[in-house]
């Protein structure tokens, strides 16, 4: 895996500029936490590393993978895996479908039907494959969410507040598998949160974000 | 996100020149050809015209009125009481009934040897033959007035309860409530004026429909002298052309009617907001509100039920040839008269179901891409949305029939393309109002995650968004075919009289007094519209039924 790295970025709402210019490099296999007070475009942030940034908000910098710039890509392209603060499963498809969905092309339809099995056992969710999404509590849905991000091989993890909208024991458990996943991919991750304890389970720098004055 | 933006844009071009712009271009050509002093003054001394054009304001805005009142008492009722849904349900199969249709039903369920008698003759009323009463097409125009007022509430009720979404009504109600308001007084006094603001055009469409309808004045309007409109229809309709100059020239004044009925829908809703708010102001209360709920819902259902049986009627009619007068059921209803229907109508039903079938595809085909463009700008659905409901607000026979001499000098006129386009005008507005809502209403952030998870934007569309609105697209593509299948006058102008639909057809045996051959035509247009909103919604339930999440 290559490091995720960040060059003088900064971004600009209606000519506004929203925070300081900002560089920064997420080595693989290392959390970085972004904290900030809300409206400071820690989202926003996450949406320019994506490609999805709303036709209002215009980013000058860089961002690059190794050495590839990103930048110019589609979001398509791009290889960045994100959980959103919700865990947004498709409500047309059943959580199979979710996962197959995300997990990239090739093999076998049994294999491909076997390595969603595998997936939602290593999470605890054995046999959940012909399940409504809508009908798994707010930590099984977290949980597929993820493995329909990792299925599709991201190259970085990003995280917008994923943890933010479970109870107390479930953010515990769904955060601890959640890093652990990343840590044994190797893969360079990056947390925006608000939640002091995330930060610190995270393990490593935190760079607080500062509207720009 | 700009390739998207420029690929999009040509799309809501497209839209205008499929719909607003030829209604434009007929409306000018119309002028064009119609301004001729010397057939206007023929107009002027036809006699009786002033009798036809008041009766023809007569009947369109007391509709217009009651209409409006009829269809807040009815989304009053039934919000205060939880049974909107409900509602939606009951008015659906009345709403997707063409004009036509409720018209000739209703002709056979109020004359004098209709089913309203035979159902109280001769236990109640001792008659063993059918009185002699001028009810259907009497000279006041009643029976006209009751069949507008029958279909215009269920429009407006419909155009009420799409515009609930953007009222706080639960809020306001709980807040009245806890002021000692009814449910039904709080609905009235807080929310029913906001929804009154909301549901101009659709106000203005109902007025300038009920002055220049002909589908319900055929088989129901006063016959000596008829309402305007249908003057117009029958002289446009007659094989002398030294006639046509004249039907030209009152196309504007019809034009001008048509105006006039919008400023005047424009003052009644004012006046209604103006009521509605005064009786805020009042601070009226009532202990009990069951007495006022159950008169407003006899009034309601008494409508409703005559609604039903004029369905029936037609029915019972088609199908049969004796019907002798005081019997409830026609004598014997053989098979030889079902394939005389049946062959009577097979031809015509396969140009209207190819008519309705082209109209629902290609209109949701130019809907959808421009409905993509405009997911994120509420303002540019709404504008959007004023420009395609243009047409509804202009009388149909002013801009059709310039847009007849437009199709004339591209020698389409008479073709099925022509006929086609002609629809199309007038099911893009249903359309846009049902799917542009649908579309923006779809989560934007579904596509986000298929895109981080590297699915390109054709792909996207296909595997996210697309099942996402089956549902609704299913619901346009029914509701396209019904609008379809009910037009009249786009049929006749466009195709040149060569195009052949059960509207058509059915108007035509309506015009000429053969009710029981309208009535056989009559069928397919009341059963065309049932069936497909019935496979609509049962498809719609069947696909996803095991997905919670899916939008109904």
């Amino acid at each position: 895996m290559m490091a995720l790295s960040i060059d003088k970025l900064s971004l600009c709402i209606n000519g506004q500029v929203l925070f300081a210019p900002l560089s920064l490099c997420v080595e693989p296999g290392s959390i970085t936490s972004i904290i900030g007070a809300s409206g400071v475009g820690k989202s926003s942030l996450l949406d320019f590393l994506c490609g999805i940034l709303p036709p209002e908000i215009t980013a000058a910098g860089s961002a690059r993978i190794g050495n590839e710039d990103i930048g110019n890509l589609p979001p398509q392209a791009r290889g960045l895996g994100r959980l959103f603060q919700e865990p947004l499963l498709f409500p047309h498809l059943d959580v199979a479908g979710n996962l197959l969905f995300g997990l990239r092309r090739g093999n076998s339809r049994r294999e491909r039907r076997e390595r969603v099995a595998a997936a939602l056992a290593s999470v605890g969710l054995e046999g959940f494959e012909q399940r409504d999404p809508m009908t798994l509590s707010g930590g099984q849905q977290a949980r597929v969410a993820l493995l329909r991000v990792l299925l599709a091989e991201p190259r970085a993890l990003l995280l917008d507040e994923p943890f933010h909208s479970l109870d107390d024991d479930n953010r515990r458990l769904v955060r601890d598998l959640v890093f652990a996943k990343a840590k044994q991919r190797d893969l360079p991750t990056l947390l925006v949160t608000h939640d002091q304890e995330d930060v610190a389970a995270a393990c490593g720098a935190v760079i607080q974000l500062q509207a720009h004055v | 996100m700009m390739s998207k933006t420029i690929i999009a844009r040509p799309a809501v071009l497209l839209l205008f020149c499929v719909s607003a712009l030829p209604a434009l271009a007929g409306l000018t050509a119309a002028f064009w050809v119609g301004l001729d002093p010397a057939a206007m003054s023929r107009v002027v001394a036809t006699p009786g015209i002033g009798l036809s054009i008041a009766s023809s304001f007569w009947t369109g805005s007391v509709a217009t009125v009651l209409a409006l009142l009829l269809a807040h008492l009815a989304v009053a009722l039934a919000v205060s009481g939880n049974w909107q849904r409900r509602l939606n349900a009951l008015i659906l199969p009345l709403l997707a009934m063409p004009h036509l249709a409720i018209g000739i039903g209703l002709a056979l369920v109020l004359a004098p040897s209709g089913v309203l008698l035979r159902l109280l003759s001769p236990w109640a009323t001792g008659f063993e033959l059918p009185p002699d009463w001028l009810i259907v097409n009497d000279p006041a125009g009643l029976s006209l007035l009751a069949g507008l007022v029958l279909k215009e509430t269920c429009f407006l009720v419909m155009a009420l309860g799409a515009a609930l979404g953007q009222v706080p009504a639960a809020r306001l109600q709980t807040l009245s409530a806890t002021m000692g308001y009814g449910p039904l007084k709080s609905w009235l006094a807080t929310v029913a004026p906001a929804l009154q603001q909301q549901i101009r055009l659709p106000l203005a469409a109902v007025f300038v429909f009920g002055i220049s309808n002909v589908e319900m004045a055929i088989p129901l309007g006063p016959d000596l002298p008829p309402t305007f409109s249908v003057l117009l229809w029958r002289w446009f309709t007659d094989p002398d052309p030294a006639i046509h100059a004249q039907a030209y020239a009152g196309t504007l004044l019809l034009f001008v009617g048509g105006i006039a009925a919008i400023l005047a829908a424009n003052f009644i809703g004012g006046l209604a907001r103006k009521l509605l708010r005064a009786s805020a102001e009042s601070g009226a209360r009532r202990n009990t509100e069951w007495p006022v709920r159950r008169l407003i819902a006899a009034v309601l259902a008494s409508g409703f039920i005559l609604g039903l049986l004029s369905i029936v009627a037609i029915g019972l009619r088609a199908f049969s040839r004796q019907w002798r007068f005081p019997a409830l059921l026609p004598d014997h209803s053989s098979s030889d008269i079902w394939t005389d229907v049946a062959a009577l109508s097979a031809s015509v039903a396969t140009t209207t179901l190819a008519l309705a079938a082209a109209t629902a595809l290609l209109g949701v085909a130019l809907v959808l891409p421009a409905a993509e463009r405009c997911k994120q700008s509420a303002d540019a659905r709404r504008q959007i949305g004023a420009w395609l409901f243009l047409p509804l607000l202009l009388p149909q026979m002013t801009f059709l029939f310039g847009v007849q001499v437009l199709l004339i000098r591209m020698r389409i006129d008479g073709t099925f393309i022509a006929v086609l386009w002609s629809h199309l005008i007038f099911a893009l507005p249903y359309l846009w109002g049902l799917l542009a809502p649908a579309r923006a209403a779809i989560d934007p952030r579904f596509d986000q995650v298929a895109a981080t998870l590297g699915v390109s934007p054709a792909k996207r569309w296909l595997t996210v968004t697309a099942p996402l609105l089956a549902r609704s697209t299913l619901l346009a593509l029914a509701l396209a075919v019904s609008v379809s299948v009910a037009l009249y006058l786009p049929t006749l102008f466009a195709g040149a009289g060569r195009i052949a639909t059960a509207a058509s057809e059915a108007a035509a045996a309506a015009g000429s007094g053969n009710l029981r051959l309208a009535a056989a035509h009559a069928i397919l247009l009341a059963v065309i519209p049932l069936c497909i909103f019935a496979i609509a919604y049962a498809t719609g339930s069947l696909l996803f039924r095991h997905r919670r999440g899916v939008p109904r």
